[in-house]
């Protein structure tokens, strides 16, 4: 457990300051056509501070744990504070006082697993593929996982300590189409360390053999017809979209930097059916993939209400952009690595559930896409997105029909979310990517399907 | 003990836990970062950091593990957790390490940042930008110097020492005018020295003021098969990121690749010719070792239309019996064309200048669609306006082979000298 006495370095303290401990374990091993191309650990740790003088704000960070480099690193940040203030003179006001204290670790409570077991696990889905499917041109299975332990004590009160863990196993098929490699993945895992997120291999099989199908599906699919479709979007694809579209313009730091959002504050930004809240920790009684209880700046976290039945309430915030919109902090200010200075950052962004059903919401689709996985996706902010899609089907007269190949769709969301006719009455989280924005850092993404109308590639 | 004491410790004992062959490597860095949140300056980093890479392969099985501290406690606790990963690994003839080269120092560029000269640069970069282009949004900028010492050792006696120095810029920005936004534009470069405008660096001063245009867009109706004149910056998203898809391990060791037997093989116009130069003089951020230990050299990747190389490790090498890359890809300099870009666009009958495409990864046969952002529209000939919800689709596999034409300018970023390159027969879908 990464814990130290940081109390007794307050004393070299020059205005407000925040200290934290890091260490980041991560796990990776990677199986490629019954290869075991990958077995890898690293443990990074160390201490960063940061301090804000008049303004400006000074950083320091240093890999070693001694007193030497506690007080090194503390010095050098106030020093950087001091070189930006005395050049920039800034002007700015004091932060606001917002201190939380916490200690929420999500650690396993049963005997770890030795790699060689991770091993045998990874190795037992790679053989069953292998077996079972000897038609695919290639397949990979790989497990990453990553731990994510800190301690942080703020000058203005706050003392928090946190492990939070996630787990993740990635399968990837390959199928040859006329000549051509095509592919399709599928994620599985979340919130927790190996052995309470994953048991038996075995288990796995049914989602493996449904990724098969799929994959076939595909191989004898078509090629989406281009253009603006009525479409239902799968939970995954509802994520992402609340996410990279939504959640990226609203975060406070881009809406001082011009995004489209700043003209929308208490304006009617979708239909009335959508609500989305960037949730801190726990969503309808249930924790999130990627809780935050005391954010990098010491602020407790709470969740941030975005859209509240169609009109856009409120953004991201950490404490200097609250102070400057006048408004409480959320939160949301994360550091992905010790030597990462804390940014504004989603946490577990996700459009709440709705009414309907999904096999109604396909029903009532006359000639349009049901679309369900995406491979990535981007924004920007004018709050216009792109997101690929590896996985879909045709909806025609209210049923499935053929699957599509990879194709990608795009719009404008505070656009699109005002075609939002049906929100599906279930709703899921994925938590097994990345989101960049200088740094990486682990972000849940959840929500219902949702029917809309949308801009579909073609070929 | 000095950096290559603690590497030869580290050597010394894996071979005692009974590895048959080891690599180590250990970077030392100290980073300095001045960063602008929203058009200020808002702070100031010191990164000092350490790294030590550990590989060891026992009975043909590899492990991996990777510690920031170099106490002699975490050393001999990193060197019990390799053997253990090892120990659990597969097996496979493949693994192995670099073969014994002579002992070298590379060197390049400063040890110590000059403060006042980043900050005095920086500053002036936001009363240009404030002056020059009063509708610019800076949403997140940085200048930076790191400087690093890295040292290499494997049990075949490689023993690599690299000091390097580099400022590295990067700049993310918008055009706003009353309630129209542009879409975000970024760039960046890499410079040994402080030696110039940050605005004259890369292609910046030009993306900026394409973004204060692009503040008022406009969209097309239907969609055409046209010619896309692809920007310097988003060449990359093309040519870098296939080539990383079909030439590099995995898509040959798991046969995926479109171009696994394309050696010596036309793969694109013969206008192309694709340089990867980590130790050229024309690039300034480049590298020294591959990542398995073996002193990098250029190469020519695509020659006159021609595949000449893969791009794979040693153990990828190993794996397909093809030949090991002279260097780990990147630093890509493209050749340059014989025509001036406005030629170019003269020479469009309809298409788009595509100067940032966000879109999907590309399927691994090379299909790809995606918007075409901060772009414009060109018809008969003549740039006519910035377009918004544009979408583009094609394969890059038949765009390599599909080159129209090739810019005389080219933008140099430090890291990579790119021209202007138009594809033609690419799908454009308007609204």
């Amino acid at each position: 457990m990464l814990t130290s006495n940081l109390q007794e370095y307050v004393p070299q303290f020059t205005g407000y300051t925040e200290l934290r401990m890091q260490e980041n374990r991560n796990l990776s091993i990677g199986f490629l056509k019954g290869n075991n191309t990958r077995n890898v650990k690293s443990t990074t740790s160390g201490i960063s501070a940061r301090v804000y003088q008049h303004g400006a704000w000074g950083f320091a960070s240093s890999p070693d744990f001694t007193s030497e480099s506690f007080r090194l690193v503390i010095a050098s940040a106030g020093h950087n504070a001091q070189f930006l203030a005395k050049k920039a003179n800034l002007g700015k006001p004091q932060l606001p006082v917002n201190s939380g204290a916490g200690s929420n670790s999500f650690a396993t409570t049963k005997p770890r697993l030795k790699q060689r077991q991770l091993i045998d696990f990874i190795k037992q889905l790679d053989s069953y593929i292998g077996d079972k499917y000897p038609d695919l041109s290639s397949r990979s299975v790989s497990l990453n996982c990553l731990d994510m332990e800190k301690s942080l004590l703020t000058s203005d009160g706050s003392e928090a300590y946190s492990l939070i863990p996630r787990t993740i196993i990635a399968v990837s098929l390959t199928m040859d189409s006329e000549g051509k490699p095509l592919d399709l993945y599928d994620v599985f895992g979340g919130l927790g360390q190996f052995e309470d997120v994953f048991d038996n291999p075995e288990v796995l099989y049914g989602r493996i053999d449904s990724l098969y199908e799929h994959i076939r599906a595909k191989q004898s699919g078509v090629y989406a017809s281009a253009g603006v479709k009525e479409c239902i979007l799968d939970p995954e694809l509802a994520g992402i979209l609340a996410h990279e579209a939504i959640g990226h313009t609203t975060e406070a730091d881009l809406v001082l930097g011009g995004s489209i959002a700043a003209n929308y504050l208490n304006k009617e930004v979708a239909s009335p059916l959508v609500t989305l809240i960037d949730f801190a920790n726990t969503a309808m009684g249930q924790t999130c993939p990627v809780p935050v209880y005391i954010d990098d700046e010491g602020t407790e976290a709470d969740d941030a209400y975005i859209i509240d039945q169609g009109v856009l309430k409120g953004y991201m915030h950490n404490k200097e952009s609250a102070n400057h919109f006048k408004v409480a902090p959320t939160g949301n200010g994360r550091a992905y690595q010790f030597s990462d200075e804390p940014l504004i950052r989603m946490r577990n962004t996700a459009i709440m559930p709705g009414q309907s059903k999904l096999a109604a919401m396909i029903s009532s689709v006359e000639d349009g896409y049901y679309l369900i996985r995406p491979n990535n996706g981007q924004a920007d902010t004018t709050s216009e997105f792109m997101f690929g899609v590896v996985l879909g089907y045709e909806i025609k007269s209210g049923k499935l029909g053929r699957g599509i190949k990879d194709t990608t769709i795009s719009g404008v969301a505070f656009d699109m979310l005002k075609t939002i006719t049906m929100i599906s009455d279930d709703m899921q989280w994925s938590a097994a990517g990345m989101c960049g924005k200088k740094q990486p850092i682990p972000t849940g993404m959840g929500g219902p399907a949702i029917k809309c109308r949308v801009n579909i590639g073609g070929r | 003990m000095t950096e290559r004491e603690i590497l030869q410790y580290t050597l010394q004992k894996l071979e005692a836990a009974g590895a048959q062959a080891a690599h180590c490597s250990l970077l030392r860095s100290t980073k300095q970062e001045m960063n602008v949140e929203a058009g200020q300056m808002s702070l100031i980093r010191t990164v000092f950091s350490t790294n030590l890479h550990l590989m060891a392969i026992k009975e043909q099985r590899k492990g991996t593990y990777t510690i920031n501290k170099l106490d002699l406690a975490s050393i001999d606790k990193g060197i019990l957790e390799v053997i253990e990963i090892a120990e659990s690994s597969e097996p496979d003839s493949a693994n192995g390490i670099a073969d014994f080269q002579a002992p070298q120092k590379f060197t390049v560029g400063d040890t110590e940042p000059d403060l006042d000269g980043m900050y005095e640069r920086l500053n002036a970069f936001l009363e240009t930008v404030k002056e020059r282009y009063p509708s610019i949004m800076l949403e997140n900028v940085y200048l930076d110097f790191t400087h690093y010492n890295s040292f290499f050792m494997n049990s075949n006696g490689v023993d690599f020492t690299t000091s390097k120095g580099m400022y590295h810029f990067s700049a993310m920005f918008a055009g706003k005018e009353g309630e129209k936004s542009s879409s975000f534009n970024y760039s960046g470069f890499a410079t040994k020295e402080l030696d110039k405008a940050l605005i004259e660096g890369g292609s910046l001063d030009l993306l900026l003021q394409q973004s204060c245009e692009q503040v008022n867009t406009q969209s097309f109706a239907g969609k055409f098969t046209g010619d896309v004149i692809v920007t310097p910056d988003c060449l990359g998203d093309f040519i870098g990121t296939f080539l990383d898809i079909s030439i590099r391990d995995g898509a040959l060791i798991a046969g995926t690749s479109v171009y696994k037997e394309r050696i010596g093989k036309q793969i694109a116009d013969s206008q192309l010719t694709v340089h990867s130069k980590p130790i050229a003089d024309e690039i300034i951020d480049g590298y020294f070792l591959t990542s398995d230990g073996y002193k990098a050299s250029n190469s020519t990747i695509i020659d006159k239309g021609v595949l000449t190389t893969f791009l794979l490790s040693l153990y990828g090498a190993n794996k397909t019996g093809l030949d090991r890359a002279v260097n780990s890809g990147g630093c890509y300099v493209i050749e340059p064309g014989n025509s001036e870009l406005a030629e170019i666009v003269r020479n469009v009958d309809r298409g788009i200048l595509l100067a940032r495409y966000s879109g999907g990864y590309p399927s691994q046969d090379g299909d790809f669609s995606g918007v075409a952002k901060n772009s414009y529209y060109i018809e008969n000939g003549e740039i006519k306006y910035p377009i918004t919800e544009t979408m583009i689709a094609g394969n890059i596999a038949e765009m390599l082979l599909n080159v129209r034409d090739i810019s005389r300018e080219r933008i140099s970023f430090g890291n990579a000298i790119v021209p202007w390159i138009c594809f033609s027969g690419v799908t454009i879908s308007g609204k």
